[in-house]
């Protein structure tokens, strides 16, 4: 078997009604919560991520319900999924594959890596050492492995969820800013509430809430819903104003690193599949404002002024930047077009 | 226009229409030096208000700009109709043919009042109604010329208007500081268009989507300063230019039918004319009047008070707005101790026509008079402001005076009157100093003396001769034709009454003439039981009145064959009281000095309303002034609303006009919501115990899925089907409802009164916004 160029485009006919979009969507979450309480916020980002054909990078401490929200993600969708623990002895090929010699038919085989899957979640990806993390980012990037000089495409939908601890941890390498970009959105889990908590202990009791977990979407529809998303309309006031946040950080005298012009992109891709899973097939300014602080602030770096007088209680400092630039920029209320 | 014209915001507009509101209100104050006290200049304030402020309003309701002008025209027609209007319109704003008749009326009141009174004028409702009708128009006119044609620097050409006026009239024109002041707000004006134009043009580029910004256009003060120094200097030599090439005005009959402004005419004497009509040979119906009890009066139509050698004529006494007919004032010098009666006359004028009432000196009220009358303070003779004679019935109560001969032999003469009433001009002809002094001899009192006079010019040595005088070249009242009439002894009762009152100033005695009529002819037609008499040209009459301290001015007949002689100055006249002739005056109290010096009148003076000088209707036309002021945001917002629902209905961006509304009435609530998004308008206003009922709250989210959908979505999208709009109106409508039901009746009370949206509208601050995602 060679190049396996399958599904790489999503079929127009197989493009969804914008409704059934937002339906499934709503049933994909709800499905989610039930494994993790509490955490809409997180799994509606996640969801977005999907959608929108990006990449998920979950940073929080450990033990808060990453692995179970990508998990229990991946299950929801009915993809096909793949773990991939990363540690500092892993290597490039255990992402990508190795090619095998064949003894029987004489001649080398490939055999996939773990990132041959729709749903690819990176576990601790900051505990690998930097050569395995770029083997994983272009494959994000690329969506496709080359080895042996055949390239291998990947299958659609490819979507990388990856979590990491907070760099302060030990023995860890922190993706670098380049990379970092590579990710359409960055969530946080949290806490969960002492309520969801007492909660999460009975019903963990005897077994794993995710053995029991339902498909909910075929990866036909999913593939649908994605197909309906590109088709989403983004108006000129609502582009304006995400170029416009995007320049906002990019002059904002308390970041040294402002957002790309991939970042302006994908948070527009991003508002778009927003949209869809609110069953909205145009972009509202609205969706841009939610989409914000997950889609720019892993992107931005702070000045070493505003790191030392940022007062840790108020939440992580960047987050709090990207808020405060959201409100200051002028939201287009849309004084009417005129058709 | 400019090609590229720029859009203005409502602001932006508002802004300049202040701009032209300031810039017309100070224009108009040049006609200050014209009219008495500053009512009227409110009035004009508030019309040009009403109709550029309006114009402000209808451009934030999106109405076409060329409509504009139009609708303006409209509201100044309901502000014409609320003003003047009284009972022809409807609900006060509506106007009926009978209002426009009653305005027609009025604009020809408002021409004859400008050629009758003196400056200051009296603000007659016809004035004010002029001034009304001509600031509103300009204001108009300066309207179309800074916000639909945008040429701001023509809005000179309506402002320069009111600054031409006063130069026809007075000679010195225009006061430096209303000049300075309307150049002031001619800069202002400028120099807010320039701001309008920077800002718009900046937006423009930003529209486009343009990365240019041009610099602004800079205006040099000094060149706005030239424009407006300009106006003010071609103001005032066209000023100038016309007043001195306007005809001088023209004399005619003094009681013709022709111009009224005869009585005015300085130069020309009025006996000339009262000659010419006593000799026409075929008289002239005046008036006819009903009298009880046989009261035959003379009726007096003005008083001459003023001897400059060569003419009688009347002090230019400007025309006191106080002075209304239905009381008028004491007769000057009558003291309590004199008997007096009253007597009702009724007058029916149907040929005379002439500014002054034919009134029996003195009289106490009239009533029934149609147009604006005004009692002179001295003289008490009536004139009209802004109408004349013709057509008048009215019931004059004559006040009778009975001296007894005693009183006025008693009577100090000159104490306490005017000097006026002495003055003789130095040179004079011989003849007259030596004839008074002839008289006066022998004679104890002034009032022997004034009774000498009066026997002296009766006895069989004068002759009464229309035609005498002008044949023998001396027709008039002037010394010299006093001079000739003592030598020639013939002449008619101008000679007598100017003779009489010479020689009384001679003597010592206070004098004046008065010009009217005599009692006219009794005819056999009998009303209800009182004879009518008639009164014709021939009865024009000229006789002397003197003043004596204590009784006052007391009318005599020098004239042989005319009028009747009062029993008090027939020689000899005994102890008996009775008097024949209307004398004297009427209240009970001294007459308190001249009323015309009172500190309280002018420019500055009573704060009476200009719509009417009646003292309820003053009180009615302000409160409904009031309330038409205070009505006008919440008309504005009612008109606001229709329109909206009008564009809903029509399918003009019917979503954003709804969406508008449900934004501007949460804000007339007072529902605190922060500018944004619909979304998160949406969402700040759901916790409202309003949007508790699911259905409410699902209309609210349908209006704000349809903006959305209008302001965010593909491009392609249309305006909704008709049943679409139908139910988003609908919605509109549920979620008004609910929202007024849930906010407490002060809260109703203020959105209906002062809606806080018109004023949010303005002072929107963008970026600031509520939480709440998607």
């Amino acid at each position: 078997m060679t190049a396996s160029p399958t599904a790489n485009a999503v079929d127009a006919a197989s493009v969804m009604l914008i409704d059934e979009v937002g339906a499934l969507a709503a049933r994909v979450v709800a499905n989610v919560e039930t494994v993790i309480a509490g955490k809409r916020e997180a799994i509606t980002a996640a969801l977005t991520v999907v959608l929108a054909e990006g990449h998920l990078l979950i940073e929080d401490v450990p033990g808060v319900g990453k692995t179970m929200l990508a998990k229990a993600l991946a299950r929801s969708l009915g993809s096909s999924i793949s773990r991939i623990q990363f540690t500092p002895d892993l290597l490039p090929s255990d992402v990508t594959g190795v090619s095998v010699f064949d003894q029987a038919d004489r001649r080398f085989e490939f055999k996939r890596g773990p990132v041959f899957a729709n749903l690819v979640i990176g576990d601790e990806i900051n505990r690998a050492s930097p050569k395995t993390q770029a083997a994983l980012l272009e494959c994000m990037e690329e969506r496709q492995v080359t080895a042996d000089g055949t390239t291998y495409h990947l299958d659609l939908p490819f979507t990388v969820i990856a979590t990491q601890n907070p760099v302060e941890m030990e023995g860890t390498y922190p993706l670098p800013e380049a990379q970092r970009d590579r990710f359409m959105a960055r969530v946080s889990m949290g806490y969960p509430s002492p309520a969801d908590e007492l909660a999460m202990l009975s019903t963990r009791e005897t077994s794993s809430p995710l053995d029991r977990l339902e498909q909910v979407v075929e990866v036909e529809e999913l593939r649908g819903m994605i197909g309906a998303v590109q088709h989403v309309f983004t108006s000129q006031p609502v582009k304006e104003y995400a170029v416009e946040l995007a320049r906002a950080t990019r002059e904002d005298r308390q970041l040294r690193l402002g957002a790309s012009p991939r970042a302006t992109l994908q948070l527009i891709r991003a508002a778009k599949a927003h949209a869809a899973m609110h069953g909205r097939d145009f972009v509202l300014p609205d969706d841009v404002d939610a989409l914000a602080v997950p889609v720019l602030a892993h992107r931005l770096v702070p000045t070493s002024r505003a790191v030392g007088s940022h007062d840790r209680d108020s939440g992580p400092l960047i987050d709090a930047i990207v808020r405060r630039i959201v409100a200051e920029t002028p939201v287009p209320v849309g004084s009417a077009r005129r058709n | 226009m400019h090609p590229d014209q720029p859009v203005l915001t409502a602001a932006q507009r508002l802004g300049l229409t202040a701009a032209s509101f300031v810039l017309m209100a100070t224009a108009i104050m040049a006609l200050g030096p014209l009219i008495a006290s500053s009512a009227w200049w409110w009035l004009c304030a508030f019309v040009s208000a009403g109709v550029l402020f309006a114009g402000a309003g209808l451009r934030a309701l999106r109405v076409r700009g060329a409509l504009v002008p139009l609708l303006e025209a409209v509201v100044l027609l309901m502000l014409l109709t609320l003003l003047f209007g009284g009972s022809t319109s409807l609900l006060f704003l509506v106007p009926t043919p009978e209002t426009f008749g009653l305005f027609g009326e009025l604009f020809s009141g408002a021409q004859r009042t400008i050629a009758q009174q003196s400056v200051p004028a009296v603000t007659v409702p016809a004035l004010s109604f002029a001034l009304a009708l001509g600031v509103g128009v300009l204001s108009i006119l300066l309207d179309i010329l800074v916000q639909v044609a945008r040429r701001p620097a023509f809005a000179a050409v309506p402002v320069i208007v009111p600054l031409l006026i006063p130069g026809f009239i007075v000679e010195t024109g225009v006061g430096l500081p209303v000049l300075v002041l309307v150049a002031a707000s001619y800069l202002l004006l400028l120099r807010v268009d320039v701001r309008v134009n920077r800002s718009a043009r900046f937006e423009l580029d930003r529209d486009d989507g343009i990365a240019t910004v041009t610099a602004p256009r800079r205006v040099p003060v000094a060149s706005t300063l030239g424009a407006s120094l300009g106006v003010a200097g071609v103001g005032i030599v066209v000023a100038s230019m016309l007043a001195a090439s306007t005809p001088s005005i023209s004399s005619s009959l003094l009681l013709g039918t022709g111009s009224q402004s005869t009585l005015f005419a300085r130069g020309v004497s009025p006996f000339i004319d009262l000659g010419k009509d006593l000799r026409r040979p075929e008289p002239r119906p005046a008036f006819r009047y009903l009298a009880r009890d046989g009261d035959r009066p003379n009726f007096t139509l003005l008083t001459l008070d003023r001897f400059e050698g060569d003419v009688w004529s009347v002090a230019d006494r400007p025309v006191d707005g106080d002075n209304t007919v239905d009381a008028m004032g004491a007769p000057v010098g009558l003291e309590a101790e004199v008997e007096t009666s009253e007597h009702p006359i009724e007058v029916l004028v149907n040929e005379v026509r002439t500014t002054w009432l034919p009134v029996p000196y003195p009289s106490t009220r009239i009533d029934g008079l149609q147009g604006s009358w005004f009692w002179d303070d001295e003289s008490l003779t009536v004139r009209s402001a802004d109408t004349n004679t013709a057509g008048q019935r009215y019931e004059v109560t004559r006040l009778e005076v009975e001296p007894t001969v005693e009183q006025l032999r008693g009577a100090g003469s000159s104490a306490g009157i005017d000097g006026r009433y002495l003055e003789l001009p130095e040179e004079i002809p011989e003849i007259i100093p030596a004839t008074a002094a002839s008289l006066a001899s022998g004679s104890g009192s002034a009032y022997d003396t004034a009774v000498a006079i009066q026997a002296f010019l009766r006895s069989p040595e004068f002759a009464y001769s229309t035609e005498a005088p002008v044949e023998g070249g001396y027709d008039g009242g002037g010394f010299e034709v006093i001079g000739s009439f003592l030598e020639q002894k013939q002449g008619y009762c101008v000679h007598f009454a100017s003779t009489m009152a010479v020689l009384a100033r001679e003597a010592g005695i206070p004098s004046r003439i008065s010009i009217g009529y005599t009692s006219g002819s009794p005819t056999t037609e009998r009303v209800d039981g009182v004879q009518r008499v008639e009164v014709d040209s021939h009865d024009l009459h000229a006789w002397p009145e003197l003043y004596f301290e204590g009784v006052g001015w007391v009318p005599f007949e020098p004239t042989p064959g005319r009028g009747s002689v009062p029993a008090y100055s027939r020689p000899g006249a005994g102890q008996s009281p009775t008097s024949v002739l209307p004398t004297g005056p009427a209240s009970t109290t001294a007459p308190s000095g001249r009323p015309d010096l009172d500190p309280d009148r002018g420019f500055a003076g009573p704060a009476s309303d200009p719509f009417t000088n009646s003292g309820s209707w003053r009180v009615v036309a302000l409160l409904l002034g009031v309330a038409a002021l205070l009505s006008i945001p919440a008309l504005t917002r009612v008109l606001q609303r229709a329109m909206r629902h009008r564009r809903i209905r029509r399918g003009d961006r019917s979503a954003d006009a709804a969406w508008q509304e449900f934004v501007a009435t949460a804000a007339d609530l007072g529902i605190g919501i922060a500018s944004g998004t619909p979304r998160a308008i949406a969402s700040s206003v759901a916790g409202r115990p309003a949007f508790r009922d699911p259905d409410t709250s699902a209309a609210m989210l349908r209006l704000r899925d349809a903006v959305e959908r209008a302001r965010f979505g593909p491009d392609d999208v249309v305006e909704p089907p008709p049943q679409a709009r139908h139910a988003l109106a609908d919605d509109l409508r549920a979620v008004r409802r609910a929202m007024l039901h849930d906010a407490g009746a002060r809260d109703r009370l203020a959105a209906a009164l002062l809606p806080r949206s018109l004023v949010e509208r303005v002072v929107r601050v963008p970026g600031v916004r509520a939480g709440g995602g998607a």
